[in-house]
Order: C-alpha cells, then structure tokens, then sequence
C-alpha cells in the first residue's frame, strides 16, 4: 500500500508547457479523483504517474520514494485504459495473465490471482472468451481485471467509463467504489465527468489548463469553490452566474447591483475590500433559488422551457439582456405553462467572484 | 426481363462484351487447347502430348524445381526482411520517414529491363561493384552468371530487392493499425520490446502477413522477368529456368500452344494449391 505525492510536477512537450507545477499529496488508500475540461493535463499527470511520459520537472514519488527515474512496471502501478488496451488475440484468461507469465512468475500463484480477478469481477465464464467477443462493459471488466492481477499498490484509471453507454457508465461506477472498498488501495480516477467524480471520490483534485484550481472533498468543493470556474464545474445544472455592480458597502457587508435584472439590489455579507463600481459576478446553484419574497431579492424572469421529471423540475429561463439562468424547484405543478416568474435569491446562499473569477469571502 | 434490368444490361454490354472476348474466352479458349497437340497440322485432339508430357518433361521438371526452390528461398526471406523494414520505417526515430518509405517503395515502379540492366551491370563477373566488394574483402569472386548457385542466388536477391519495399509498405499498413496503448499496456506488464515484438507484433501482423505470403507465392509462380532479363533467359543453361520462361519458351518461341496452355493450367492451379495450403497452415487457432 502506498500514497502518492507530486511535488511541482511539470510537463512539457517540446517547448510547450502543459502541466505548470502540480503539487499533490494521495493518501494511502484513498480514491482521488482528477476533473477538467478536455486538454486540461489530467491523463499527462496520470501518465506521469505510470512512467509512461516523461517528466520534466518536480518530483513524484509511490510509498516515499521518489520514482522519476524507476521504470514504470517497477512503480506498483496498474493502469486501465479508456481504450481498454486488451491484447486482442488473446483469450480472457491470457489477457490476464500475460504479464505474470512473461515474468516468470509461479504457474499455481498466476492461476490463483487469474481466479480472484475474475471472481471479483464477475467474468469466470468469458475466461475463453476474446476481447472482440465481449461486449464493452466485459471488456472494460477485464481491464480492471488485468490491473487486478499485478496486485498494485495504486490503480490508475484514465476515462475508464467513457466508452460505455450511460447505464452501464452507473453501474460500472458502482462497481469501482466497490472495488476500492474490497481493496482498500489507493486510486486516482481521471475522468471529465464531474458527476462521477462527485460520487466516487474521497477528494477531487479540480485542473484548468494544466493547473490545480482546487483540492477538495466533493462536497467541500460544491459548497465551498475556491473560484468560479470550480463553482461553475462543479454540480449540475451548472451554478448560476449574474453579472453585478458593487452598489454600496456597509459595515461587513455589500451590496450589489444585478446589471442584467434592472439592477436589483442584493446585499451579500462579505469581508473583502471592494470599491463602489467594481464589476464582479454572483454565483447561485440552481436548487437555492426561492420563491418570490422568500429570499432577499426577487427576481422576474421569462421562462424559456421546463423540464419536470416528478420529484424536481428544471426551469431555464432568461432575462432581457439574455442572462441565462437554470432554476430548480421542487415542486412546480402550480406553474407548468407560465411565462414568467418571479424567484428569490437568498443572500447567504450566494457566492459572489471578482472579475479575474477569485472568490470573494 | 422488366424494363428497367433490360436497360442496365444495355449499359453493361460494352463492358460484359470486352471481358468476355478478352478474359473469358482466353480463359477457356486455352483449357481446350491444353488438350489439343499442337505441333503438327491439323490440331488433334491427344492429351498425350501435353498433360501427358508434363509428368515425363525433364525441362519442365528442371523449371518446376528452379522455381520451387526460389519459393521456399526467396518468399520467407523477403517476407521477414520486409517486416523488419516495416518495423523500422514505423519507428518513430526515424528522420525523414516520408523520403524512406518511398525510397523502399521506389523498386516497384522502376521498369523491368532498367532494373535488370543495372544488376547485371552490378554483378558483372568482371568489373561489377559486387565482386570489386567481395574481392576488396579478400575473397575469390563469384561467378554470378556462369555458376547456376549463384545465379539463383542473384535472382533471388533482384527478386527480393524489386519487392521487399512493396511487402514492407503492405505491413507497415498492419502496424499502424495495432493502437499504440496495446504497447503501453505491455510496457506496464514489464514485458521488454523484443518480446512485444514477438508477442503481440507479430501474432497481431498475422493476417497481413499472410496475404503479403500469398501475395508473393503467386508472384514467384509466375516468375519471368528476372530469368529472362538477368540471367540471360534461365542461363547458365537452364539453371535459372523457371515455370514462367518454360511457359514463354513453349508459347512463343516453339509456338506449341497446346503443351503451352498446360502449363499455364499447372501454373495457376499450383499457385491456388500453394496459396491455400499457406492460408491453413496460417489459420488462426481456434
Ligand atoms: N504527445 C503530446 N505532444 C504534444 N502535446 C501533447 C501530447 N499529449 C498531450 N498534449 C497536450 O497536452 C495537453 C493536455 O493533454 P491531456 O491528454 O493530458 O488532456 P486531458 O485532460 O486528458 O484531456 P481529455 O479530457 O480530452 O482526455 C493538451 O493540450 C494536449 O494537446
Ligand atoms: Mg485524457
């Protein structure tokens, strides 16, 4: 068992740079997560990890030992692919045993360690079967299967689940948190899902353009973003933004303008300095909006399409200046067909950012 | 016939027409004449003298070794150089892959008596560059054209030279097609380059191969140019003799039409026998 820590991790391809020095501490054990848009680093860092790619800066170091230098099948690493990477002329059982028979390894302990991964798996009757055979869902069971049976002391998933159609993606996603807990070894799990991320991680580690924008607890993260663009990733229907003007400042307090709602004013308890005129944004999750006058600011709107599934409703609306804004309710019979609505903003809910997207406490 | 049909058959004619005339009809045209013998006026009608002769015919015997042992030489060795050059000119340390692949390609579009020309020139017993390299290295020269082991050599080396960069090409196709993270996997498996090679290249590479075996099974049968251009017509002798200068000599040169068309028959059906007994043996286990 092991953690693993980055320490200024950097990447460049040439003379592009694409990881500008990630810092990082896994615990041993634990399920991290890594999200970001596409092209954002995660699978380079992961691949770093592995020892697939070079690395051109920092340390990362397996169980306290620095392994920039140590050749990947010597990290304790097993990696599954989102392209699953199965040897295609080989039988399940081959697949899986591949590695520890090139290796010399005992005959009785391969067959042992083959049996485990399958039954853990679910797969002892496709043992015969070739990857062609399988659907996507085997097929990506016996990538896990094959990381299995190296015994690592981390798993590295890269987009394990992207292939999948989206019932599979939850069921697969079941069965990993599973693993992890039969397990109980470290992994780190690159996906651009946010909602998978949310569901498996212990911590989520948040990437933008090759840099860390926060390290969090999923829920931490949801109530607590460092930034915008962490608020914006993170949950969905994706955080609200409003644009605003500081209208006026009291004492621990600040009032702002929402330029897009015939300037509203909402008055936000907040510590930061700001000047009157400054252009800053408010941030409110879909579900915090309230009814009309149950908040701190009232808001009229013109709804564009709802959508209600039952239990909750999605209603997008937009204004005149067409800020569009995603508002959740749990019940909405009373206001299937309306064209406009008014909704509240409760102050304590509301995050507000600065231009640059630094959150404003 | 509806109208529609009737008016595609139309279109179609032209076409049906000229391959009829010029492919069908030689076709059978030829396995009639194959049982007629053809050298004295009029034809008659007595396979005797041509499926017959074939199993008695020394000279045919002489070709059908010459080009036997071309095969079982010359196909395996062409085979796996060109997959080593696949492998090479898929590397990504290679400068200027572009130039080199086409380089190795180039053989393919060079005429025949151009490319004959300057093998001779090259293996000239005399003033060559090959013997001034062979004596250079302090040994005797070879006779390249007077002795019929090296003569057969020299073709199997003009054969293998004008085709290995065709095989590779085709390989290096299956190469590009075997995704790169296969490897990747097999990397974190701790299993070394070479034996990825051998083990996941190679079996992976099996289908392409064997159509490239194939490929050049069929074009040995019909051996021709090589014999004819380079070695002087099968010289020395008839040590360089091969199915395709017998059936050229028979047809064109005795003008035994007959006895001609079978071999040609003996030829084709060889290559077909040849080619399925390779694609058997290269079957994948099940
Ligand atoms: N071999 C390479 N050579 C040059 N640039 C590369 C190479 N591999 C990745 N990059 C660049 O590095 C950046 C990060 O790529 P990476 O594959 O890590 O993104 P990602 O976060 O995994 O994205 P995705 O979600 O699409 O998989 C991208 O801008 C990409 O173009
Ligand atoms: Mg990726």
């Amino acid at each position: 068992m092991a953690g693993v820590s980055l320490k200024n991790v950097v990447k460049r391809f040439g003379t592009m740079e694409v990881v500008h020095g990630a810092s990082l501490d896994v615990e041993d054990g634990e399920l991290i997560v890594f999200v970001g848009p596409s092209g954002c680093g995660k699978s380079t860092l992961l691949r770093m990890i592995a020892g697939l790619e070079d690395i051109s800066g920092g340390e990362i170091a397996i169980g306290g030992m620095a392994v920039n230098d140590v050749e990947p099948a010597d990290r304790g690493i097993a990696m599954v692919f989102q392209t699953y990477a199965l040897y295609p002329h080989m039988t399940v059982e081959r697949n899986l045993s591949f590695g520890l028979r090139m290796n010399g390894n005992d005959k009785a302990d391969t067959a042992r360690r083959v049996a485990k991964a399958a039954q853990i798996l679910r797969i002892e009757e496709l043992l015969d079967r070739r990857p062609r055979q399988l659907s996507g869902g085997q097929r990506q069971r016996v990538a896990i299967g094959r990381a299995i049976v190296r015994e690592p002391q981390v798993f590295l998933f890269d987009e394990p689940l992207s292939n999948l159609d989206a019932e599979l993606r939850v069921q697969m996603r079941v069965e990993i948190a599973r693993l992890h807990a039969e397990l109980g070894v470290t992994m780190i799990y690159v996906t651009h899902d946010q909602v998978e991320a949310m569901t498996l991680a212990d911590r989520i580690v948040v990437l933008r353009a090759g840099r860390i924008e926060q390290i969090g607890k999923p829920l931490d993260l949801y109530d607590d973003p460092a930034n915008q663009f962490v608020a914006g990733f993170v949950g969905s229907p994706k955080m609200n933004f409003m644009a605003a003007e500081v209208a006026s400042l009291e004492d621990g307090c600040v009032t702002v303008a929402l330029v897009n709602h015939g300037g509203a004013r909402l008055t936000v308890p907040v510590e930061n300095g700001f000047a009157v005129g400054d252009r800053i944004t408010v941030g409110l999750r879909p579900e915090h909006f309230r009814r009309q006058g149950e908040g701190d600011c009232d808001l009229s709107v013109k709804v564009d399409m709802a959508e209600h599934l039952g239990s909750t409703s999605y209603i997008y609306a937009n204004t005149a200046s067409s800020e569009q804004l995603v508002i959740e309710r749990e019940e909405s019979r009373g206001e299937i067909g309306m064209e406009r609505l008014t909704v509240s903003i409760p102050a304590a809910k509301a995050y507000l950012f600065d231009a640059s997207g630094a959150r404003l406490r | 016939m509806r109208m529609r049909t009737r008016a595609a058959y139309g279109f179609l004619a032209p076409y049906l027409l000229i391959f009829t005339t010029f492919w069908v009809w030689p076709i059978v045209f030829s396995f009639y004449l194959s049982f007629l013998a053809t050298r004295t006026q009029p034809w008659r009608f007595n396979p005797a003298a041509t499926w017959g002769r074939l199993v008695i015919d020394p000279a045919f015997l002489n070709a059908l070794k010459n080009t036997l042992v071309i095969l079982v030489i010359q196909v395996p060795v062409m085979i796996a150089l060109a997959t080593v050059l696949a492998v090479l000119l898929n590397s990504q340390l290679l400068r200027a892959r572009g130039i080199m692949r086409f380089a190795f390609f180039a053989p393919v579009v060079v005429g025949e008596a151009a490319y004959a020309a300057v093998f001779r020139l090259m293996f000239n017993a005399d003033f060559g560059i090959i013997n001034k390299i062979i004596t250079g290295l302090g040994l005797p020269p070879v006779a390249w054209f007077a002795s019929p082991t090296a003569a057969m050599a020299l073709i199997m080396m003009a054969v293998t030279w004008r085709w290995v960069g065709y095989n590779a090409i085709i390989i290096l196709s299956g190469l590009q097609a075997i995704p790169q993270d296969v490897y990747e996997a097999a990397t974190l498996d701790r299993v070394s380059k070479p034996r990825q090679f051998f083990f996941i290249t190679l079996p992976l590479l099996r289908p392409i191969i064997l159509f490239c075996v194939v490929l050049s099974i069929i074009g040995t049968m019909q051996l021709f140019a090589e014999p004819f251009l380079i070695t002087n017509r099968g010289g020395p002798g008839q040590a360089t003799e091969t199915l395709g200068l017998f059936l050229y000599r028979q047809g064109f040169t005795v003008l035994n039409f007959g006895y001609a068309s079978a071999v040609a028959y003996t030829i084709a059906a060889l290559a077909i026998l040849i080619s399925l007994a390779n694609l058997w043996l290269g079957r994948s286990a099940k």
